[in-house]
């Protein structure tokens, strides 16, 4: 009970402020714009879990979303590929425009959207296979036999994923004998293997080891040149670290979404800098 | 305990400082919150239960093990004279009725009463039931004035009539008599070996030849008919269709009559091979050789040949068909019924199960109707089995064979081809019983595929389907395996709904067979469970079947041991595949 007490005296002025509107000062790329996310809100069943969110995401460039835990920063990434189709009892309004379509057009093929999008989650999950047929499992959905191909492209992916070396001579071998840092990568090569457009993260270094991170982290910076990347992370240097733009949520709502240099020195929002700063979270 | 809790006043235990609002706990433990005393209680039911699984398998065991192995033939002479000659296969304590105590001399009635009225009494397995009227015989220890073990008796196993005890006297080969004593003698073996080969001929020839005569103008016959039930009595092409069966049926008579002398030939010189042997009490007894399936002087025979016989007989019983109702012989039919319908069964449930399971668990919108139709199949498993047999006869032998029967085997009528039990109804009925269990196991086993690999699976752009095919049904299979291997094991011990479709106490020919279609489903077959029950309960005379059941019991034991370690073997290299680092 006094721990309570303790916990609430001290609570930041900026934490108090209603929330006002959400401050933009984002750096363009020089490709346009890749995602737009218009006017978004999520419900699960009765509780809403998305405020209204309207954020761009622009070719070429990685994102960041940042923000403490049940924000709604992973609910927002695995909306944009509609993994969130499915949880029972979800309901939507607004839009997300990928390439002047919106993604939650019932005409929309969300197979053939997912397609056009990797993504890398939290914990690595390949699959009870062996590390090749991980790697090349989406040709496999999509029916692909010529062996030359899937060769070239196992090799390909690999070295995108810089697991080449480590794996090249135990491709047959079963994925799950792999350490949890090349279970991750081997994830990215499997997300990168179809070329995406967009290649979803999230927080995919979170069940690994620093060493393994900074393998990871380097790899998001040699992508990142090549792929549109939305990343979540809970880790600030991450975020400071590999993103070109860094979104700040909190409870659900957007809250200000800039260029990650500012964000993490000079944001435009005390609520910001309390959190950039680890007075809250 | 604790030293702790001697200085701890347990009424303090749960004081609570009210001033600090703090419930502040103190280092007491109480016994009950201890585990160990559960443990043992737990340890204990282990203990119980292995116990009891031990002691059964121990009792077939040594019992199964030990019924071929020869006995000694022991020569009991009585008090009043008589003599009884046999195996000793039992004894026990019974108490003697006054009758019994009244003829005994009052030495003997003062042991018993000393005994408190108990004496012993010991089970000889005499044999010569053509001459006795029974194979075995009651012997109690008062009784007996002397027991011997003459060389010279001789067990000889026949065709008929079950073992003849006694001694040999002499081998007629070709009607030329031939005194001798030893049926091990070389040449008495090889006469015995020639008589055993000829009549393996006549029953390769009656057997395989005249079958498949008989099949051939089965199928003439139903030709035939067909033609009839197609065109009508008065047509053309009936009148034809007669000419040419006659004509057929002339022909195969005349191959039959062929093949007929030829096994008559054979026939005649196996009767002109003969043994003779007489019982302990003198009589005398002329069979023909062939009739032999193996005769040994049973208290003669070092440890080689005994082997040599125990071997045989182990050989004879897995490969060979039944005799004398079932008490003798072999199992083979019915080792190939169970292993068949097992495999039926299995690849019937598997699929079924699979699939209805696949449809629960990933497609069917959880609600009040998938709920209800869980309960329904968990309630499956809990139907007595016998209404699965009965349910099996109507609706699977009766509607759906009887239908099949008038649709596609008019000709055969009234004899039913589908229409009555057989290995194809029996494996149905035993899927419907199993399934609750492959349907309950694989819907565990989906829900445990975790739903980061589906995600995973999705994400890369594969469809529900593809995902299910390629990344859960892989990963599922070995808690599928686990649940195949239960109801395999469940359909392979199962008795009671077979006894009503298809299976019977003897079936002489097997479903597999060198007739076109090869494979017959429709036909009954026999079952090592339904084996044990009819030579254990239903023979002529329950103590010549009680080694049998014992021997079958053993075999269906290992039977489904061997099948289960199968499937286990491939769910563990399945395990094995995706096991690893997986956190």
């Amino acid at each position: 009970m006094s721990a309570v007490s303790v916990m609430e005296k001290p609570a930041t002025p900026a934490q108090e402020q209603p929330f006002g509107e959400t401050v933009y000062h984002l750096q363009k790329g020089d490709q346009g714009i890749a995602l737009d996310i218009k006017d978004f809100n999520l419900w699960y069943g009765d509780r809403q879990a998305l405020h209204g969110v309207n954020l761009t995401v622009e070719r070429g460039l990685v994102t960041a979303l940042i923000g403490p835990s049940g924000c709604g920063k992973s609910t927002l990434l695995r909306s944009l590929n509609r993994m969130n189709d499915l949880v029972d009892g979800l309901s939507i309004t607004g839009k997300v425009v990928l390439d002047q379509v919106d993604i939650y057009d019932p005409r929309t093929d969300v197979i053939a959207l997912r397609k056009r999008m990797g993504m890398v989650f939290q914990k690595p999950n390949p699959f009870p296979m062996s590390i090749y047929e991980n790697v090349i499992y989406p040709l496999r959905v999509d029916g692909v036999r010529d062996k030359r191909l899937l060769d070239e492209t196992v090799e390909r992916a690999l070295k995108g994923s810089a697991l080449w070396d480590e794996v090249k001579d135990r491709l047959d071998q079963s994925a799950l004998g792999m350490s949890g840092g090349q279970q991750q990568r081997l994830c990215i090569a499997r997300a990168i293997v179809g070329d995406p457009e967009v290649l979803l993260m999230d927080e995919p270094c979170s069940a690994l080891d620093p060493i393994a991170t900074a393998k990871v982290e380097e790899l998001i910076d040699e992508l990142g040149g090549h792929y549109t990347i939305v990343i979540v992370t809970h880790n600030m240097q991450q975020a400071a670290r590999v993103s070109h733009n860094t979104a700040f949520m909190y409870l659900g709502r957007l809250i200000e979404y800039g260029k990650t240099e500012t964000m993490f020195t000079t944001p435009k929002l005390g609520r910001t800098l309390d959190y950039v700063t680890g007075r809250f979270g | 305990m604790s030293s702790l809790q001697d200085t701890v006043n347990p009424q303090d235990a749960s004081s609570y400082d009210s001033a600090a609002g703090v419930h502040r706990r103190e280092a007491v433990v109480y016994p009950a919150a201890r585990g160990e005393p559960k443990l043992w209680s737990l340890g204990g039911t282990l203990a119980f239960g292995v116990l009891m699984i031990t002691g059964f398998l121990i009792l077939v065991l040594w019992n199964g093990i030990a019924t071929f192995w020869p006995k000694p033939i022991a020569v009991v002479t009585l008090a009043d004279g008589k003599i009884v000659a046999g195996e000793q296969t039992r004894e026990e304590l019974f108490k003697p009725t006054a009758d019994q105590l009244a003829k005994l001399t009052p030495q003997l009635r003062a042991v018993i009463a000393k005994d408190d009225g108990y004496a012993t009494r010991r089970l000889y397995r005499t044999g010569n039931f053509d001459f006795y009227g029974d194979d075995s015989k009651w012997v109690a220890d008062y009784d007996v004035a002397k027991v011997d073990y003459p060389r010279d008796m001789v067990l000889a196993e026949r065709r008929e009539w079950g073992p003849f005890v006694g001694r040999l006297k002499a081998v007629v080969l070709d009607g030329v008599e031939r005194p001798v004593t030893d049926p091990s003698e070389g040449w008495v073996r090889d006469a015995l070996g020639q008589a055993q080969a000829r009549l393996a001929q006549i029953r390769k020839l009656e057997r395989d030849e005249i079958g498949g005569i008989n099949h051939k103008l089965e199928q003439e016959r139903l030709a035939l008919r067909r033609v009839l039930l197609k065109s009508g009595a008065d047509s053309a092409a009936y009148g034809e269709a007669q000419a040419k069966f006659a004509a057929r049926e002339a022909e195969l008579k005349k191959q039959y009559e062929a093949l007929s002398a030829e096994a008559q030939a054979l026939k005649g010189r196996n009767e002109r091979d003969r043994i003779i042997l007489t019982e302990v009490g003198g009589a005398e007894k002329s069979l023909p050789l062939s009739v032999i399936v193996r005769a040994y002087d049973a208290n003669d025979i070092g440890l080689g040949a005994k082997l040599a016989v125990y071997g045989s007989r182990w050989a004879e019983f897995l490969t060979d068909e039944p005799r004398e109702a079932n008490t003798e012989g072999g199992v083979m039919p019915a080792i190939f019924g169970t292993f068949a319908m097992t495999v039926l069964l299995s690849l019937i449930v598997a699929p079924f199960g699979v699939l209805t399971a696949l449809y629960l668990r990933e497609y069917a919108k959880q609600g009040r109707i998938v709920a209800f139709v869980r309960i329904s199949v968990n309630n499956l498993a809990g139907v007595p089995s016998i209404v699965y047999g009965v349910f099996g006869l109507g609706f699977f032998a009766y509607i759906l064979g009887g239908s099949i029967d008038r649709l596609f085997f008019p000709e055969y009528l009234p004899n039913p081809t589908f229409g009555t039990g057989g290995l194809l109804w029996a494996a149905l009925t035993l899927a419907i019983m199993t399934v609750p269990v492959v349907i309950v196991a694989t819907e565990e086993a989906l829900a445990a595929v975790p739903r980061s690999m589906r995600e995973g699976s999705l994400a890369c752009g594969a469809s529900k389907w593809q995902t299910i095919r390629m990344i859960v049904l892989p990963r599922a299979m070995p808690g599928i395996m686990t649940g195949l291997i239960l109801a395999m094991a469940r359909g392979a011990g199962e008795v009671a709904p077979l006894m009503l479709v298809g299976v019977v106490k003897l079936a002489p020919e097997l479903p597999i067979d060198g007739y076109f279609p090869f494979v017959h489903l429709e036909r009954s077959f026999m079952h090592l469970g339904f084996h044990i029950f009819d030579v254990g309960f239903q023979s002529r005379n329950s103590e010549a079947g009680k080694p049998m059941v014992f021997v079958t019991t053993l075999l269906l034991i290992a039977l489904i041991a061997i099948m289960n370690a199968t499937a286990i073997t491939i769910r563990n290299r399945l395990k094995k595949k995706f096991a690893g680092s997986q956190f």
